[in-house]
C-alpha cells in the first residue's frame, strides 16, 4: 500500500512543481517589495521626523501583533467590501509584502541606529548632505548589522508564505492539501511539502550563517 | 573670523553657554580650557552648528551661523573639525576618508581628490599608510588621518575638541606637532585641550571656561603665571597637580 501511494505521489510531482513555482512567485515578489518598502520605512523610522516615526511604529506594532492569517483574511475578504477587488494571488503578495516590510523596517532601523553617533557628526561637520551621509557613511556600516537578520527574515517570510494557501493560492502547501485527499499518507505527503520548503530555504539559511560569520570577522577587523 | 555676541544655549534647564562674547581673528590660535562639563565642547560645536544656539549672534567667516536660513553646508566646508574619538569612517581607507567630502561636497574629480588626499596624508606624515583602514592604525595615526580629512576641504578654520585626550602618552606629541604645523601655516585654530605646554608654545590666547561662562581670556603666559580669578587659579593648580 505504502509503495503504491509513493508511486502515486511521484506521479503528482509535476503538480507539486507548480506549487513550488507559485510559492517562489508569491514569496519572491513579496521579498522584493518588502525589502524596498522595509528599507524606506526603516530609514524614516531611524530618522528625525517624530510624526513619521510614530506612524511607522504603530504600523509595525499592528502587523507584528496580529496573526498573519488574520491579515490575509482582512486583505482578501474585507477590502473588497471597501470596493477594492483583489484576486487571491495579489492579496497574498500584498499581505506577505506588508508582513515582510514591517519586519525588515525594524531590522533596518536597528542597523542604522547601531552606527555610532560620531559617524554622522563627522560627516555633518565636513558638509556632507543628509543623503550622502546615509548613502556613503551610515548605510554601508549599518549593512553589517542588517544583512544577517535580513536574510533570516527572508527564510521566515518564505515559510510564512504557506499561510496564503488559506485563501486558495495553489502553493506548495495547498498542493499538499489537495494531494493528501487522494493519497491518505499524511506523513509522506507533508514530508514532501516540508522537503520542498527546505530546498528553497536551505541556501538562504547557509547564506545567513555565512554572512553572520563574515560580518563578525569584519567587525573585529574594523 | 569667528564672532560670538551674547550667545546663550540651554540643554533643558541646564544653561551650558552663558552670555558668551568672543572674537577670534583670522590666523589666531586659541586654546580653550576649563573643568569637565564647563561647556568647552559645546562652545566649539556651536561654531559649525553641530549644536544650535538659542540666543545671540554667532558669525563665522561673515556667515551668520545663528540664522536658521544660512546654508550650513557652505559654512561647514570652511571649517575642519577634529574629534576626541577621531570618528574616522571605519569602512574606508585613510585615503577614502580624506577624499569623500572633497568629492561629494566640493564636487572635485576623483583623481584630483586622491591627489590632494595623498599630498595631505603625506603632510601629516602618513605617506605609507594611505591604504590602511582605521583599525589598522594606531591612535596617533588615526587622529592624524582625521586632521588630514579636515584639511582636504581646504578650510579657513580648524576646530579641535580634545584631540589628544584619547591617545596613549607616547602618541600625543605627533598629533600636537601636526597641529603646531598648521598654526605656523597661519590657519585659524580653536583647540580645546589641557596640554598646557602646547598652549604656551602656540596659542595667542587662552580662553578659560567654567560653568558655561568664559571666565578669563588672556595670552598663555599671563594666564599661567598670573590668573586673575580664583576659579582660574584653582583650575591651574588642579591640572598641574597631575
Ligand atoms: N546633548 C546633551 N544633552 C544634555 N546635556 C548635555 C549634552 N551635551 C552636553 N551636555 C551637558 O552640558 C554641559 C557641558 O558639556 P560639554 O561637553 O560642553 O563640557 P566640556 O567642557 O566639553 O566637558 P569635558 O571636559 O568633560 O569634555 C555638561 O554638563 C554636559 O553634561
Ligand atoms: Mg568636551
Amino acid at each position: 500500500m505504502w509503495s503504491f501511494y509513493f508511486h502515486e505521489l511521484m506521479r503528482s510531482l509535476p503538480f507539486f512543481m507548480k506549487g513550488v513555482w507559485m510559492t517562489v512567485a508569491v514569496a519572491g515578489l513579496s521579498l522584493i517589495a518588502g525589502t524596498v518598502v522595509g528599507f524606506i520605512c526603516g530609514i524614516i523610522r531611524a530618522g528625525r521626523n517624530k510624526i513619521l516615526r510614530a506612524v511607522i511604529g504603530v504600523w509595525v506594532d499592528i502587523v507584528r501583533g496580529t496573526p498573519f492569517l488574520v491579515q490575509i483574511f482582512i486583505i482578501f475578504f474585507i477590502l473588497p467590501g471597501a470596493g477594492i477587488e483583489l484576486d487571491a494571488f495579489s492579496a497574498a503578495v500584498i499581505a506577505l509584502s506588508n508582513l515582510t516590510a514591517s519586519f525588515i523596517c525594524e531590522i533596518v532601523a536597528g542597523g542604522i541606529l547601531s552606527v555610532p553617533k560620531g559617524q554622522r557628526e563627522a560627516a555633518t561637520a565636513s558638509g556632507l548632505s543628509q543623503y550622502h551621509q546615509l548613502r556613503f557613511i551610515v548605510l554601508p556600516q549599518a549593512m553589517r548589522t542588517i544583512l544577517p537578520p535580513l536574510v533570516g527574515q527572508y527564510v521566515l517570510s518564505i515559510k510564512d508564505s504557506s499561510v496564503v494557501s488559506a485563501i486558495g493560492v495553489v502553493d506548495i502547501t495547498r498542493v499538499g492539501w489537495f494531494t493528501v485527499q487522494r493519497i491518505p499518507e499524511g506523513i509522506m505527503v507533508f514530508g514532501l511539502v516540508g522537503l520542498l520548503y527546505f530546498a528553497i530555504c536551505y541556501p538562504l539559511i547557509n547564506l545567513s550563517g555565512y554572512l553572520e560569520r563574515r560580518m563578525t570577522v569584519m567587525t573585529i577587523r574594523l | 573670523m569667528i564672532s560670538f555676541k551674547n550667545v546663550n544655549k540651554w540643554y533643558g534647564d541646564l544653561h551650558v553657554l552663558n552670555n558668551i562674547d568672543l572674537e577670534i581673528a583670522a590666523g589666531e590660535v586659541v586654546v580653550v580650557c576649563g573643568p569637565s562639563g564647563s561647556g568647552k565642547s559645546t562652545l566649539i560645536r556651536c561654531i559649525n552648528r553641530l549644536e544650535p544656539i538659542q540666543e545671540g549672534e554667532l558669525v563665522v567667516d561673515n556667515m551668520a551661523v545663528h540664522d536658521k536660513n544660512t546654508n550650513m553646508t557652505k559654512v561647514r566646508a570652511e571649517i575642519g573639525f577634529v574629534f576626541q574619538s577621531f570618528n574616522l569612517y571605519p569602512h574606508m581607507t585613510a585615503l577614502q576618508n580624506t577624499t569623500i567630502a572633497p568629492i561629494k561636497v566640493r564636487k572635485m574629480k576623483k583623481a584630483d581628490a586622491e591627489e590632494l588626499g595623498r599630498e595631505t596624508l603625506a603632510r601629516v606624515g602618513l605617506k605609507d599608510r594611505i591604504y590602511s583602514y582605521p583599525a589598522q592604525l594606531s591612535g596617533g595615526q588615526q587622529q592624524r588621518v582625521a586632521i588630514a580629512r579636515g584639511l582636504c576641504m581646504n578650510p579657513k578654520i580648524m576646530l579641535f575638541d580634545e584631540p589628544t585626550s584619547a591617545l596613549d602618552p607616547e602618541m600625543i606629541g605627533e598629533v600636537l606637532d601636526t597641529i603646531k604645523m598648521l598654526a605656523k601655516g597661519g590657519m585659524t585654530l580653536v583647540v580645546v585641550t589641557h596640554e598646557m605646554g602646547f598652549a604656551r608654545e602656540v596659542a595667542n590666547r587662552v580662553v578659560f571656561m567654567d560653568d558655561g561662562h568664559i571666565v578669563e581670556v588672556a595670552p598663555p603666559i599671563d594666564f599661567f603665571t598670573n590668573a586673575q580669578t580664583e576659579r582660574g587659579k584653582a583650575f591651574l593648580s588642579s591640572i598641574l597637580s597631575h
